[in-house]
């Protein structure tokens, strides 16, 4: 760990210094913020790798900070929720965050979400790569064509769409909304049954490799190369 | 003559007015026969000058005030004494009753069929007065008793309002109103004499079911009248002890009408007010277990991450960094503990099974255990403490009001910058004192003053809301007090709550 910078928005002190000392601790450069507003500013002064964000704060809504960051940077964002309401995490994750976690949390669990988003957003090469992998996946954009270990898929039209958005989103938990804007059309953005469908045949289509695919329940669906303890991540 | 007669002896007249009608009759009677003795002694003294005629022309007269005054009995009573006075006075042989000449007879009989006739007449004439008299009452009862129908009453006080007014107007034995509950007509008001359980159940008649809310012909001495509320069955109207006449029936009809409206009219509003109540409690159930989930899970969010830390295999920790975790997690598990036991109280207040210990405090003592309870909650703020010595005890629950402070105190550091003044007040206002916290954060903003009170946005008033206020105020409140919060002088918010002065007397201080 080489000194990443983290930056932590959070109004509760005691939390913001268990914090600031476990990542210290695990070799992150740490700052913080206790407003959305300091928030928002501290995200374009200290320029930091990854933001983690809790969504109550005392002066503007968390989900409204997401916003504001990504206006002008595309920081990996983890939300600390305490509400254990799927709406606000919905609303927080369209606005652009990149992932959750649910209070309360152990340190463990919260660096491997920051590791995934750094690793993520270190890999991001050119705007539109011909070829997204994900671990033993991989899929041929320009060809439409999808490997998993070397062997080739086969996927319809509308499968072979929702796996490489999922991909070229590897370890960013898409929405529902989100999948269904950009797979489906504008038009279909509550017709959640659908992916219920989809992510059940590309599943089983993957094989061994089926679990690569994690179902957030009531939120949306994650590609990820490394299958996280199933019991921390439930709330 | 039906309405005459009706009128005339009021059958089923209230005892009450029985009384009057003998007191009438006992009065018309008295001034009747003075009336006769005058005019008897009078003509006594000019018999020889008098003819038997002139005698039964005069005597018609006591007769006539017997009738104005007392009514047709008393007309009666002095008619017959007014045949013997004038046939012992006035008809030769005098002093007898004996009727000499037969012209004697004639002017006997003469006399007697003038004053009944007379009598009856005038009596007549009285009774269509009185009849008269009595619907124009009736009518303006009714009248404005349907004004005052619709209005902020209870279905409850509506419904006897109405009984009341039909019972006082067409003086009946007693009036029901029923009302269908859960489809079965119900007796829901009554007047008059109360009801026993045949009444009860003559009220209700045989059907009991709503379909039989037409009008119903009337069953031994009972009206039925529908209420109708524009072609809607409202309920039933039941009269009981009145024989009632066509315009009393349209009368009674067009009451029910009234009345209908008006019940159904407060029966919609009590639904609505109950489903107002009922949306207001599911909210603030809602509220209070989205807010104690926040933030009961706050503080266990810095222990976890606290203890996971510590426990991490492979990560280095300075001595300094180790022991503030610690300390963490120590404080955190205070603070848990406080307000579960918090919550609790206002659980058990709320049920009422905490009874407050209100006991004569000192205000600085109050200060003391807040400030002992917040702890490091404070972190790098400064206390300034404004407690002038001469303040009055105060009569309080020690536990609850100094949680209450404490409460605002670390609401006060969590809402100020590190390093602000906290400033803990107190003054004297008459039977109270009032407490105050201020803080030199960012203040609630006018319109979010009412809501951090109610834990439904959390977000209200910068994130101040939530259950710490939601307990203070129940706390507060739990003393007959009251707490709110407005602006400090230079900006920050100022937290107020007033507690009442213990009644000692004087004590030597």
């Amino acid at each position: 760990m080489s000194g990443e910078r983290v930056l932590v928005v959070d109004d509760d002190r005691a939390l913001l210094r268990a914090l600031t000392i476990g990542l210290a601790a695990r070799g992150y450069d740490v700052t913080t913020a206790r407003t959305g507003t300091d928030g928002v500013v501290q995200a374009s002064l200290a320029q930091p790798d990854v933001v983690v964000l809790d969504l109550s704060l005392p002066d503007i809504d968390g989900v409204e900070v997401c916003g504001r960051i990504r206006e002008f940077s595309e920081v990996p964002i983890v939300i600390l929720s305490a509400l254990g309401s799927e709406g606000r995490k919905v609303e927080a994750l369209d606005r652009g965050a990149d992932d959750y976690v649910t209070k309360p949390f152990g340190m463990a669990e919260l660096e491997a979400r920051l590791r995934v988003l750094l690793r993520r957003s270190r890999a991001v090469g050119p705007a539109s790569p011909a070829e997204v992998t994900v671990g033993p996946l991989s899929c041929d954009l320009v060809h439409r064509m999808a490997t998993v270990d070397g062997q080739a898929m086969r996927l319809t039209a509308k499968e072979f769409d929702l796996l490489a958005f999922l991909a070229r989103h590897a370890g960013k938990v898409c929405t529902h909304q989100m999948i269904l804007r950009e797979v489906w059309g504008a038009t279909y953005s509550s017709e959640a049954n659908y992916l219920r469908v989809y992510a059940h045949r590309l599943r089983k289509k993957l094989g061994d490799h089926g679990s690569m695919l994690v179902t957030h329940s009531g939120i949306g669906y994650e590609l990820t190369c490394e299958v996280p303890q199933a019991s921390s991540r439930s709330s | 003559m039906p309405v005459v007669e009706r009128v005339g002896d009021v059958p089923g007249t209230r005892p009450e007015e029985g009384a009057a009608t003998v007191r009438r009759t006992a009065l018309g009677v008295i001034a009747a026969l003075a009336v006769l003795t005058i005019c008897t002694l009078v003509m006594l003294a000019l018999r020889p000058h008098l003819s038997v005629a002139t005698a039964a022309l005069v005597l018609v007269v006591p007769v006539l005030v017997g009738v104005a005054i007392g009514g047709f009995t008393a007309g009666a009573t002095t008619a017959a004494v007014g045949f013997l006075v004038y046939d012992w006075f006035f008809i030769p042989p005098y002093g007898t009753l004996t009727v000499g000449a037969a012209q004697n007879w004639a002017a006997l009989a003469v006399y007697v069929v003038v004053v009944l006739i007379v009598a009856r007449l005038v009596h007549i004439e009285q009774g269509a007065r009185d009849a008269a008299a009595f619907r124009e009452e009736a009518i303006r009862r009714l009248f404005v008793v349907s004004e005052t129908l619709i209005g902020e009453r209870t279905l409850k006080e509506l419904l006897d309002l109405v009984a009341t007014t039909v019972h006082d107007t067409f003086r009946t034995r007693w009036v029901a109103v029923l009302l269908p509950v859960d489809g079965e007509l119900t007796v829901s008001a009554t007047a008059g004499k109360p009801l026993d359980d045949d009444d009860r159940a003559a009220a209700l008649g045989s059907s009991g079911a709503t379909q039989a809310l037409a009008l119903v012909a009337e069953h031994r001495d009972i009206s039925r009248v529908a209420l109708t509320a524009l072609q809607r069955p409202v309920g039933q109207l039941v009269v009981a002890g009145a024989q009632l006449v066509d315009y009393e029936r349209q009368l009674l009809g067009t009451f029910a009408n009234q009345a209908a409206l008006a019940i159904e009219q407060s029966q919609l509003r009590e639904r609505a007010m109950r489903t107002e109540m009922l949306e207001a409690v599911d909210a603030w159930r809602a509220a209070l277990v989205g807010a104690v989930s926040h933030d009961l899970r706050t503080p266990l969010a810095s222990i976890k991450a606290a203890v996971s830390t510590l426990r991490a295999e492979g990560v280095e920790l300075s001595e300094q960094d180790h022991d503030i975790l610690l300390e963490t997690i120590e404080d955190q598990g205070d603070h848990l503990a406080r307000l579960v036991a918090n919550l609790l109280d206002m659980a058990r207040l709320e049920s009422g099974t905490l009874r407050l210990r209100q006991e004569p405090h000192a205000v600085l003592e109050l200060v003391d255990a807040a400030m002992a309870s917040v702890g490091s909650a404070l972190g790098s703020h400064v206390v300034a403490i404004q407690v002038p010595h001469e303040l009055p005890l105060v009569d309080v629950d020690l536990v609850l009001i100094a949680q209450v402070l404490a409460n605002l105190l670390s609401n006060a550091a969590q809402h100020s910058p590190d390093g602000s003044t906290i400033t803990v007040a107190a003054a004297e206002q008459p039977g109270e004192v009032a407490l105050s916290v201020s803080d030199q954060g960012p203040g609630v903003p006018e319109e979010d003053r009412e809501g951090i009170f109610l834990m439904i946005d959390r977000h209200a008033g910068s994130g101040r809301a939530g259950l710490g206020l939601a307990i203070s105020t129940a706390f507060v409140q739990a003393h007959g007090e009251r707490l709110w919060v407005e602006d400090a002088p230079g900006g920050g918010a100022t937290f107020t709550f007033t507690v009442p002065v213990a009644q000692l007397g004087e004590v030597a201080t």
